[in-house]
């Protein structure tokens, strides 16, 4: 990531945390929810657990349960930020920031807060601590979202590789490692990735198991690559071999539903405008159970420096400002054909949006 | 996030193993009078649900639920759409939906457990990683049941993780042997660790690795520090590639040093140094003997790592800490040293059982 971002970023976290009255921000993070952390310091946890303390000043601290993480995290990082390890890393966060009672402090991130630290004073303005610090991620700035958009590259890069190992005889897992070796190859260090094979039968995707692709399989996957923190996502569906007449039609709903969709998508419009455009082309074609929570998750998400942000839900009312990065995606299942998936990354303009992903939504074919 | 082979083999893992888990720790609730245990799972937090009932979350987090008999329930966040996927990997009662984690979690226990004749106020609630439970499932858990209710059990489960079943054991040396095949597959003619990476991951996921995490020190000669790829980095004459690799919920860690040349002897001397201290730990030390380090040499760090905590590998007794418990005999470990050799740095890591009483620890490695 660039020095200029990461100044930004910084600068960005200082105000808001003046804005909020805030001295000092504890902030955790896990391989899971490494977002926050991503943020403030620009560094991924790859295992175990982390909380920094950072100081409106400047100063920062950080704590991990890990001599391998603490090196390096301490390489990573500026030599401003002392970064220390200890079996037990919540007690020495407690103590360090008990040396410190002086300073206004507020905790984010109730998804990877420890309860340690949060059922204390830090736990009281969690709720309002994480809106702000959400709310810092989601209205990215353009230096963001053209990460975001360097990162679609690598995803539509990628689906192409996906396309080329679907071959009848390999097992999903063989095919997962051929996509995951290439993304190592380009220098991606993170790619998250779910698949479905199969046909009626297979309701949604997941990790890859050890089933084996035929002919005839509809072969769906979400991936997922982030560069510099930064994901973006592609989904798509190939059928291997000729698809059938019914798998064409069903496919030609959700590329008009997706289609829809993004046609909403421009500053002042909601996620919840977004999910109804596509969702109404569903019920326009009988399908309309098949977008309830029955059958689907979501319509699509926020996508920045956490995979699966604010939800494209009918019932979210988030407004859509320039800059701002979502999957647009009407991923469910069809009682015809089984799952499909179909999904493009997005980035809103003044006047409307941009579509970042450049792979065609086409219901592609491999050699049975 | 679990990218690899996620599939539950009934020869590797029988269920009746998982049954014997349960039952150990259902044994152990009875002795510290707990009417029930919560472990979470996310997968950066997979270790107690994984052992219990071999499900792992590649994505979202789920809590499972151990009460005094039968097999444990899964309260999942994950949409009712993948329960039957997680009825394929896993060896639950039941799975039930739980969009609200925590808050789920409190009305299910006192609907169980009150249904038996129990006072919810006379409750004892274990919590395998109390400390570290996300707030967004504490909090509301805390307010359905009450902080008093809720006893930390970390020390419980710890406990029964040092002695592993056979069960681990196999699989503990199939992610060894994943690992040492995908070492070998890096290419001799690699300049960039992305080549390195792109080599190992590949074969590891190939051979059914479950997750690859991969750290490299490119360049010796400039920073011994194992890193994260964020992007491409050319390499050094002598580099080094720690790969942590996950077979079935059972992880190992692996180092390899690389010489564009021949490799040096110094480096042959400290791998024998690593194995003799690696099979020198015996049951009841917390920490390994060091002595006999090869000559003008200085062992800069090391740790001992088990699987006794939330978290794939927890270190057990590292260089610069007093050790945070003893390993038992038939423990699985792993023992990772960083030397300062007279020709320069080198790292190994070597993932071993302990031995029993008067016995040498067996490596696992080939």
């Amino acid at each position: 990531m660039s020095a200029q971002l990461r100044q930004e970023r910084t600068t960005r976290l200082r105000n808001a945390m003046a804005d909020a009255g805030v001295d000092l921000l504890v902030v955790p993070g896990d391989a899971w929810h490494s977002e926050y952390l991503r943020y403030a310091l620009d560094v991924t946890p790859m295992e175990g657990q982390a909380v920094a303390c950072i100081g409106r000043d400047g100063t920062s601290r950080l704590f991990v349960d890990s001599p391998a993480e603490a090196a390096r995290f301490a390489a990573e990082l500026s030599s401003s930020i002392q970064v220390s390890w200890s079996p037990q890393p919540l007690a020495e966060t407690e103590a360090w920031l008990a040396a410190h009672g002086t300073a206004k402090a507020a905790m984010a991130a109730p998804t990877v807060a420890p309860s340690r630290l949060a059922r204390g004073p830090l736990g009281a303005d969690i709720a309002a601590t994480t809106a702000w610090f959400d709310r810092l991620m989601v209205d990215k700035s353009a230096a963001e979202a053209d990460a975001v958009t360097r990162t679609t590259a690598l995803a539509d890069a990628g689906y192409e590789v996906f396309r080329n190992a679907a071959r009848v005889g390999t097992s999903e897992y063989e095919l997962i490692a051929e996509v995951e070796a290439w993304f190592r190859a380009q220098g991606c260090p993170e790619n998250f990735v779910i698949l479905g094979t199969g046909g009626r039968e297979v309701r949604g995707m997941h990790p890859p198991g050890e089933r084996r692709i035929e002919a005839g399989d509809l072969v769906t996957t979400e991936l997922t690559p982030c560069v510099d923190g930064y994901y973006a996502q592609i989904c798509r569906t190939l059928v291997v071999g000729e698809p059938t007449g019914a798998q064409l039609r069903a496919f030609a709903v959700y590329q008009e539903a997706l289609a829809a969709g993004i046609a909403v998508v421009r500053p002042g419009a909601t996620h919840g405008e977004v999910a109804r455009a596509q969702n109404d082309v569903f019920r326009r074609h009988g399908l309309g159970d098949y977008v309830t929570s029955a059958y689907t998750r979501v319509r699509g998400h926020g996508v920045g420096l956490f995979v699966d942000g604010v939800h494209v839900l009918e019932n979210v009312d988030l407004v859509l400002e320039p800059d701002m990065t979502l999957i647009v995606h009407p991923n469910t299942y069809h009682p015809e054909v089984g799952y499909m998936v179909l999904g493009d990354m997005v980035r809103v303009t003044a006047t409307g949006c941009e579509v970042l992903t450049r792979t065609p939504r086409d219901l592609f074919t491999v050699p049975a | 996030m679990r990218r690899g082979l996620v599939s539950w083999s009934r020869e590797e893992v029988p269920q009746a193993t998982l049954d014997t888990r349960v039952a150990r720790l259902q044994q152990a609730m009875q002795t510290a009078r707990l009417d029930a245990v919560l472990a979470y799972t996310s997968f950066a937090q997979p270790a107690p649900v994984q052992w219990l009932t071999h499900f792992v979350p590649y994505w979202s987090e789920a809590l499972a639920v151990v009460l005094p008999h039968g097999a444990p329930t899964l309260l999942a966040a994950l949409t009712a759409r993948v329960h039957p996927w997680i009825r394929e990997v896993a060896h639950l009662a039941e799975v039930v939906a739980a969009p609200r984690l925590g808050e789920n979690a409190g009305a299910f226990l006192r609907e169980r457990l009150v249904a038996t004749g129990k006072d919810a106020a006379d409750l004892r609630i274990g919590v395998i990683g109390l400390d570290a439970l996300p707030w967004s499932v504490g909090e509301p858990l805390v307010n359905a049941l009450g902080a008093d209710l809720l006893v930390d059990v970390s020390d419980i489960y710890a406990a029964l993780r040092l002695a592993p079943d056979q069960a681990e054991l196999d699989l503990a040396r199939r992610a060894t042997a994943i690992g040492e095949v995908a070492l070998r597959a890096i290419p001799t003619t690699a300049v960039r660790a992305s080549e390195v990476f792109a080599a190992v991951e590949g074969a590891a996921r190939r051979l059914g690795a479950e997750e690859v995490l991969l750290r490299i020190a490119p360049d010796f000669a400039q920073n011994p520090t194992l890193r994260r790829m964020e992007r491409d980095m050319p390499l050094g004459e002598r580099y080094a590639v720690e790969l942590s690799v996950a077979y079935k919920g059972s992880w190992v860690r692996l180092n390899r040093c690389v010489a564009a040349n021949d490799t040096p002897s110094s480096w042959h001397a400290a791998e024998k140094w690593l194995a003799q201290t690696a099979s020198s730990i015996t049951v009841g030390e917390a920490s390994p003997s060091l002595a006999g380090a090869p000559a003008s040499s200085k062992v800069n760090a090391w740790t001992l790592e088990a699987c006794v905590g939330m978290y794939p590998l927890s270190v057990v007794a590292a260089h610069d800490r007093p050790p945070v418990l003893a390993l038992r005999a038939g423990s699985l470990a792993v023992l990772s040293a960083e030397l300062e050799l007279p020709d320069g740095p080198w790292r190994g890591s070597v993932p071993l059982a302990v031995g029993t009483a008067g016995s040498h620890s067996a490596m696992l490695v080939s």
